[in-house]
Order: C-alpha cells, then sequence, then structure tokens
C-alpha cells in the first residue's frame, strides 16, 4: 500500500516522463521463429507486449509495476511484472491466434503515492495500415505496434519531485526520509544508477528506436502543413461567403 | 664477538665454553652509532659507548656513480606562435649517443631543418570570434546605436586582444570614417554629419558583440541543433544583461570598501533576520495547532466521567501519553486534524508551510512539536531548477492544472476531440481525412509530446473555424435560395399583374413579409439545431 500521502502537492507543476508501449509479433516459422515445444496446434504467431522508455531508459524510478490483462482465454490473464532490471523493458511474450485488446496497469513508485492508470493496447498480429506498411511488415516479418506516449505527473507532491528532478547521486544521499523507506530510496538511488533521469528523447532516431526529435518534428511539419492547408480553407470559406452575402444583398435588393 | 677479539688481541686461551646464546640475541639491536668507525665502536665491548663523537659530515664524495658531465648545446628554436620566423636559442642538453657519422654537409642540413617548436607555442590558443558577411549583416545584425563599421573594428579589436574585454575597452577608439566631402556642399557636411564617437562602457562593448555572437551562432546551427555545451554558451551570450552587469559591478565595487563595521553590521543584521523568521515560525505553527483545536469537530461523547476530579485526572494522563505517542510517531498531525474539519483553512495555510519548511532548513533550534519530524518528511527543500534544467527534466509550470495526479499525454491532447458529439467528430475526421491525415477520435497520435499537442490544438482550432465559416456559408446559400424563390414569385406576382387587380398587391405584400419571416426562422432553426447538436 502506498504511504498515507502527508505531502503537500507542488502547485501548478506538472513532469513528464517519455516511455513507449506496444507490442510485437512474429508468424511462427520453421527456420526463423520455431514453435517451441508445447504449443498449441492453433496458435500461430509468438507476441511480446512491453512497456518501456524510450531508447530503453530506465523508467522503474516512477514505474514501480506494471500489470498485463491479457484475453480471459489465456491462463492465468492478469500478468503482473514488477522488480524488473532498470533499463529492461515491463513485458510479457505469449503465443496465440488472436487480436485483443490488452489492459496495461501502470502503477507508480510508492513515493509519488498516486493511483495507478490504465492505457489500452489492441494487440496486432496481421500486418495493418496502408499497402505500403503492410508490406513492410510481411517482409520483415514481424509485427510492430508501438506507441509513445508521455506519462504526466500534475502536482506531484514534494518527494516525488525531487525524485523526479535529481540525478541519481543527489537521490541516493537524500535518502533519509523514515527507517523502511530509507532502506528503498537508496536502493532505488544505486538501481537507477544505469541511466539518466530525465525527460528527454533522442535527438535522432535509430533503427528500433523510431521515437525522437527528430520524429516529433516531423509530426509537427505534418501539423503545420495542415494547419495552412485549413486556414487556406478557412479563407476559402470566408470568400465563399463574402460572395453569398453580396449575392444575398444583390437579391434582397433587386 | 667483540670479547671474542679481546680475548684474541690479549691473547687468552680460548674458552672452551660456548658463548650463551643470550648474548647474540643481546648484540643483534644494540644501537649502531653512526660516523665510528666499527673497530673504535667495538673497544666498547659488550657496553654500548656513551659519547657520541661529533662528526662534521662533508659532501659524500661521489665514487662509483660518478658521470662525465652532461653536455648542453645552445640550440636555435622558433615560435610557431610569431608570425616573424624569429630564431632564438636556448640551452638543451645534448643526446646521450652522439649522432651517428655522416658525411658532414649532410648532418649540418639536417640541423638546420630540425629547429624545434617552442614549448610554449601551444599556450598561443585562438579564440573562436564569430565572422558575419555583409549580407548577414543586413539581415540580422543591424543595430540602431552601432555602425557596422564600428561593429568591424569592435570585432577586430576582440580578434586582436582575444576577448580581453578590459583590454578592449581600454584599446578602444573608434574613429567613424570621414565621410568623403563631395565639392558642392562641404561645409554643410564638416557641419552636419560627423557626430562625435560615443564613449563605449565594457557593457556596451559585451552586450553587443555577445548578441551578434548569439546570432550568428544561431544562424549557422539553429538552437535545437546544438549539443549542450553549445546550447549553455548560446543561452548565455543571448541572455547578458548590460544593466544587470554594471550593477554587479557597482555591487561588487561597494562590497569591497565596505569597512569592517558594515560588515559586521550586515552578518547581525542576517542573524537578526534568521531569528525573526525562526519566531515567525513558531508562532505560525502554534497558530495552525490554535486553529485545529478551534475547529475540531465537536464531541458528541458522554462528558459524565469526566465531571469527577478522578476522572478528570485520567483524562489528562491520557492526553499525556497520547501526546508523547504523537510525538513518537512521524507527525501524522498536520494531516490528520486539519483534514475532517478545516476545509479552506488549509489552502490558506499553505504557501505558509512551504516556506517553514525551508526555514526550517537552516534554523536548528528546536522550536513547536514536530520540528524534527517535520524537516525529515521534506528531507529536501523544494529547490529552484534552472531553466536548462527544467527542460531536462521535462517540468513546466502551468496556471492551472485541471486535476492533479498522474494522467497521459495522449489523452490529453485528443480531448477537446473526443469530448465533441459524434456528428462533430465526424466531420472533423472529415476534414483531416481530406487533408491527407489520418486522424480520428479512434487513431492515436505519433509522438503525443507537448509541442505535438500546442499543433494539434491549433490545427484544431483552425478546423473548427473552418467548420463554422462553412455552416455559415450553407446558411447563406440556403437564404440565398429562399430569397431567389421570393424573388421568382415576386416576377410571377408581377407578370400576374396585369390580369389581376388591388388583391393580388395585398397578396404580394403577404408573401414578402412571409419570406422575411422564413428567412429569418430559417437563420434561428439552424442556430437551433447546432445548439442541440452540441448539447448532443
Amino acid at each position: 500500500m502506498a504511504p498515507p500521502n502527508t505531502n503537500k502537492r507542488c502547485k501548478g507543476v506538472q513532469i513528464f516522463r517519455p516511455f513507449v508501449f506496444g507490442s510485437t509479433a512474429r508468424l511462427f516459422d520453421p527456420v526463423t521463429n520455431p514453435k517451441p515445444a508445447g504449443t498449441p496446434d492453433d496458435h500461430t504467431h509468438s507476441w511480446t507486449v512491453f512497456v518501456k522508455g524510450v531508447d530503453d531508459v530506465d523508467i522503474t524510478y516512477w514505474c514501480k509495476k506494471v500489470t498485463f490483462k491479457l484475453h480471459d482465454s489465456i491462463p492465468n490473464p492478469t500478468r503482473i511484472i514488477e522488480n524488473v532490471q532498470p533499463g529492461t523493458p515491463f513485458q510479457v511474450s505469449e503465443t496465440g491466434w488472436g487480436e485483443f485488446e490488452i489492459v496495461i496497469k501502470i502503477y507508480y513508485v510508492p513515493e509519488a503515492s498516486e493511483k495507478p492508470q490504465t492505457l489500452y493496447h489492441h494487440l496486432r498480429l496481421h500486418p495493418y495500415g496502408t499497402d505500403a506498411e503492410k508490406e513492410e511488415m510481411r517482409t520483415k516479418g514481424e509485427v510492430i505496434s508501438w506507441s509513445y506516449e508521455e506519462q504526466l505527473f500534475n502536482e506531484p507532491n514534494e518527494q516525488f519531485f525531487d525524485l523526479l528532478t535529481s540525478p541519481v547521486d543527489r537521490k541516493a544521499a537524500g535518502g533519509k526520509g523514515g527507517k523502511g523507506k530509507g532502506t528503498k530510496l537508496m536502493r532505488g538511488g544505486m538501481v537507477g544508477s544505469t541511466g539518466e533521469r530525465t525527460a528527454l528523447i533522442p535527438v535522432g532516431s535509430r533503427p528500433g528506436q523510431p521515437y525522437s526529435r527528430e520524429t516529433e518534428k516531423k509530426e509537427m511539419r505534418r501539423m503545420g502543413e495542415a494547419k495552412a492547408k485549413v486556414d487556406e480553407m478557412v479563407k476559402e470559406a470566408q470568400r465563399q461567403y463574402m460572395d453569398a452575402e453580396r449575392e444575398l444583398a444583390a437579391l434582397r435588393q433587386g | 664477538m667483540t670479547s671474542h677479539d679481546v680475548r684474541d688481541m690479549l691473547d687468552l686461551p680460548q674458552e672452551g665454553t660456548p658463548r650463551p646464546t643470550k648474548k647474540q640475541k643481546l648484540n643483534g639491536p644494540r644501537p649502531v652509532l653512526k660516523g665510528l668507525a666499527r673497530e673504535v665502536q667495538n673497544l666498547g665491548g659488550d657496553n654500548p659507548i656513551a659519547i657520541v663523537p661529533e662528526v662534521t659530515v662533508f659532501k659524500k664524495r661521489r665514487f662509483a656513480t660518478r658521470k662525465p658531465a652532461a653536455k648542453w648545446d645552445a640550440r636555435p628554436f622558433k615560435n610557431s606562435a610569431r608570425q616573424d620566423g624569429l630564431i632564438l636559442r636556448h640551452w638543451r642538453r645534448k643526446d646521450d649517443k652522439p649522432a651517428a657519422p655522416t658525411v658532414d654537409g649532410e648532418g649540418e642540413e639536417k640541423k638546420v631543418e630540425e629547429i624545434e617548436d617552442s614549448t610554449f607555442a601551444k599556450y598561443n590558443v585562438q579564440v573562436n570570434i564569430p565572422d558575419y558577411t555583409d549580407e548577414e549583416y543586413n539581415l540580422r545584425l543591424q543595430n540602431q546605436e552601432w555602425t557596422k563599421h564600428e561593429t568591424d573594428y569592435l570585432f577586430s579589436l576582440c580578434r586582436e586582444y582575444d576577448l580581453r574585454f578590459p583590454v578592449i575597452w581600454d584599446r578602444y577608439e573608434y574613429e567613424p570614417p570621414i565621410p568623403q566631402p563631395s565639392e558642392g556642399d562641404a561645409a554643410e557636411n564638416a557641419g552636419a554629419l560627423i557626430v562625435p564617437p560615443k564613449t563605449r562602457t565594457v557593457e556596451d562593448m559585451k552586450a553587443r558583440y555577445y548578441s551578434v555572437a548569439a546570432t550568428v551562432m544561431a544562424l549557422r546551427k539553429p538552437p535545437i541543433k546544438m549539443n549542450s555545451a553549445e546550447f549553455n554558451l548560446h543561452e548565455v551570450m543571448l541572455n547578458f544583461n548590460p544593466a544587470q552587469e554594471t550593477a554587479r559591478k557597482k555591487f561588487a565595487e561597494t562590497a569591497f570598501h565596505r569597512t569592517k563595521d558594515e560588515a559586521a553590521e550586515e552578518q547581525s543584521l542576517l542573524l537578526e533576520l534568521k531569528r525573526i523568521m525562526a519566531r515567525a515560525d513558531k508562532l505560525g505553527e502554534e497558530r495552525r495547532e490554535l486553529y485545529a483545536r478551534l475547529e475540531a469537530p465537536p464531541s458528541n461523547g458522554n462528558i459524565a466521567p469526566y465531571t469527577t476530579s478522578q476522572g478528570l485526572a485520567q483524562l489528562v494522563s491520557q492526553l499525556a501519553s497520547a501526546d508523547r505517542s504523537k510525538k513518537h510517531r512521524k507527525s501524522l498531525m498536520g494531516g490528520e486534524t486539519m483534514s475532517p474539519a478545516t476545509g479552506p483553512n488549509t489552502s490558506t495555510q499553505q504557501p505558509y508551510d512551504r516556506r517553514e519548511s525551508s526555514v526550517r532548513e537552516s534554523i536548528s533550534g528546536p522550536s513547536g512539536l514536530n520540528n524534527k519530524k517535520g524537516s525529515s518528511q521534506n528531507p529536501t527543500e523544494r529547490r529552484q531548477l534552472t531553466e536548462e534544467e527544467e527542460r531536462i527534466y521535462g517540468v513546466s509550470r502551468h496556471d492551472r492544472i485541471g486535476t492533479s495526479g498522474p494522467a497521459f499525454r495522449q489523452e490529453k491532447i485528443l480531448k477537446p476531440l473526443q469530448s465533441k458529439s459524434a456528428v462533430q467528430q465526424q466531420k472533423i475526421t472529415n476534414v483531416l481525412n481530406e487533408l491527407g491525415i489520418p486522424y480520428s477520435a479512434s487513431t492515436r497520435l505519433i509522438m503525443p509530446t507537448a509541442e505535438v499537442g500546442e499543433g494539434f490544438d491549433a490545427l484544431l482550432h483552425s478546423i473548427n473555424n473552418l467548420l463554422d465559416a462553412r455552416k455559415l456559408v450553407d446558411k447563406l446559400q440556403g437564404e440565398i435560395a429562399t430569397a431567389k424563390a421570393v424573388r421568382a414569385e415576386r416576377e410571377r406576382v408581377e407578370r400576374e399583374r396585369g390580369e389581376g387587380g388591388a388583391e393580388v398587391k395585398r397578396e404580394e405584400g403577404v408573401g414578402i413579409a412571409e419570406s422575411r419571416k422564413r428567412s429569418a426562422s430559417v437563420m434561428s432553426a439552424a442556430s437551433d439545431r447546432s445548439g442541440k447538436r452540441l448539447k448532443k
């Protein structure tokens, strides 16, 4: 259980942390992806659903555990993943034949004393999207359905604020709140030393790491172009409106 | 050993008895006196000599380690930092092994070639002064205060003195170019155009230099692509504030001239301030406790047990024990006692609390009952983050945040879209599809970052504008249609007027009135419909 929330929230402050969640599925193939022994005959794909940091950075300092609620037909459908190595994803690997919605619940570290939040992810086994995208997935042999997401912490409490805005060493030194908590903080500090605890995302994309400032900029550009187009259309509509108004005035007078 | 020697000297017979081993042991750790020949020392026998002769230690002669004196020669060297190629000589140790015997002429030549560079040449570091073209200057670097000529002059000085601004300031003697007087109006020009050059302070020069350098830097490489060192440099140069710099210097100057008494006074004032803060702190604590007591929910419990003195004594002891346990426990007290009764009160106390916690860090005097606990609760006061840090840690400040707690950006961005009615959503989706952006309420943004969110918001806003504009156009179109119909009607009536009489005329009037009414009702119907849609 989270400790009682005696901490004050930092008013008007919002902190975000980027992360990636989604699934990767592969068709069973005798050569490249052989069926493991004991898999039911009707299973056609192996897949993995995960939650991880962008560029595989550590997220364990704010995300304590993740539960994946799989389809009820799968044995033991609620999978609880915790105590993962920092920098490695929270993930579940399974085999199956059908697509379904996975409910991902993210639990935060006790310092945050926040309620868990829910994400929904549609498991994709078959190529989707435009024809080109489908073709690419087919040739690659992997169906990737990943989503970039930003975890917002609105008005975090002060302790959590400190945790989120401190580099690792400070954290370990400052962990002296209470007895039980102290040890946990120390451990957290040591564990986190594998990566930087920042909200930065990589500047450029790499294969397997599609989310970066570059991608963001591309998206921004697309948005900007679309906006320009829409603005153009608005002007056009306004022109039409003026024309119509004139026409109407002419009609009324005549 | 020694007694043995003595016997030997005095020709005493060798004693058959072996010397006890103890003696040997004694011999071992005997202090060895320096500067005394062994023979003399041995004369003392088993007793160590008590007198230590004064030894004059001369410089030890070097025996075997003696090497032939090192050879030095005056070798020419050059300094690559100099342009004039001056060659000086300095003493250098000669290499141990003599150069391989070669033909004389060749050896000479080689030596000449191998003129070494001065070891100090590496300290001649050139500062990287940005350069700008005329075009760039005209586009971005124009300034009211500075002419291009003067800026050029400043930069040349910067280059010459490696950005040492005090030196630059010292040598700054700018003379504006004298305009070439043309024949006719030479006299006029001389009177009007020659303005005495402004006196520049160090800050003026710095400000100009930094602004130009930062602009040029940003021109060469957009800030978003800079690495963190470059970005920091750019930030620093961009944020140079001459007024602040002057104030800082003035302050430093006055601080430097401060007398001892003044410094002491300041110190004592600071102490006083700390004390006042601490007192305010304590007072706040007490007041809060009082409030908590005052606004505690009235108890409906039976007071009968406390009417007797015995009962009262029991109550007192109970309270005392509760107080003690409260002190031991981490102070839940603040939250517990305040939360049930004092709704608005907590919020008014908030800013006060925050300051308290930060003050408590620096003052160690015990105050209030949860002093120590309180400080451990917030192990560090809320730190002030720099802008750079805020960027790194993704911290942003808002005037109003809807709800506190965790959320996802994607949802937040798409909320305005998803909260719309299905019809409206469909319309927006249609527009987006028209634009070739396959967004809809069910699909997601690829990168839901803050920036993209803003972009999406702007896009949505434009789309709403578009939809509104289109609606208006549609409405007008409808009105035009009715107006056309009215006109057609009127024309028909006019055509019929030839046959008809006053009756028709009246009809016409009714027709027009009716059509007016209808157009008005069309308008209201449209707005009604839109209102309903929104409500849906």
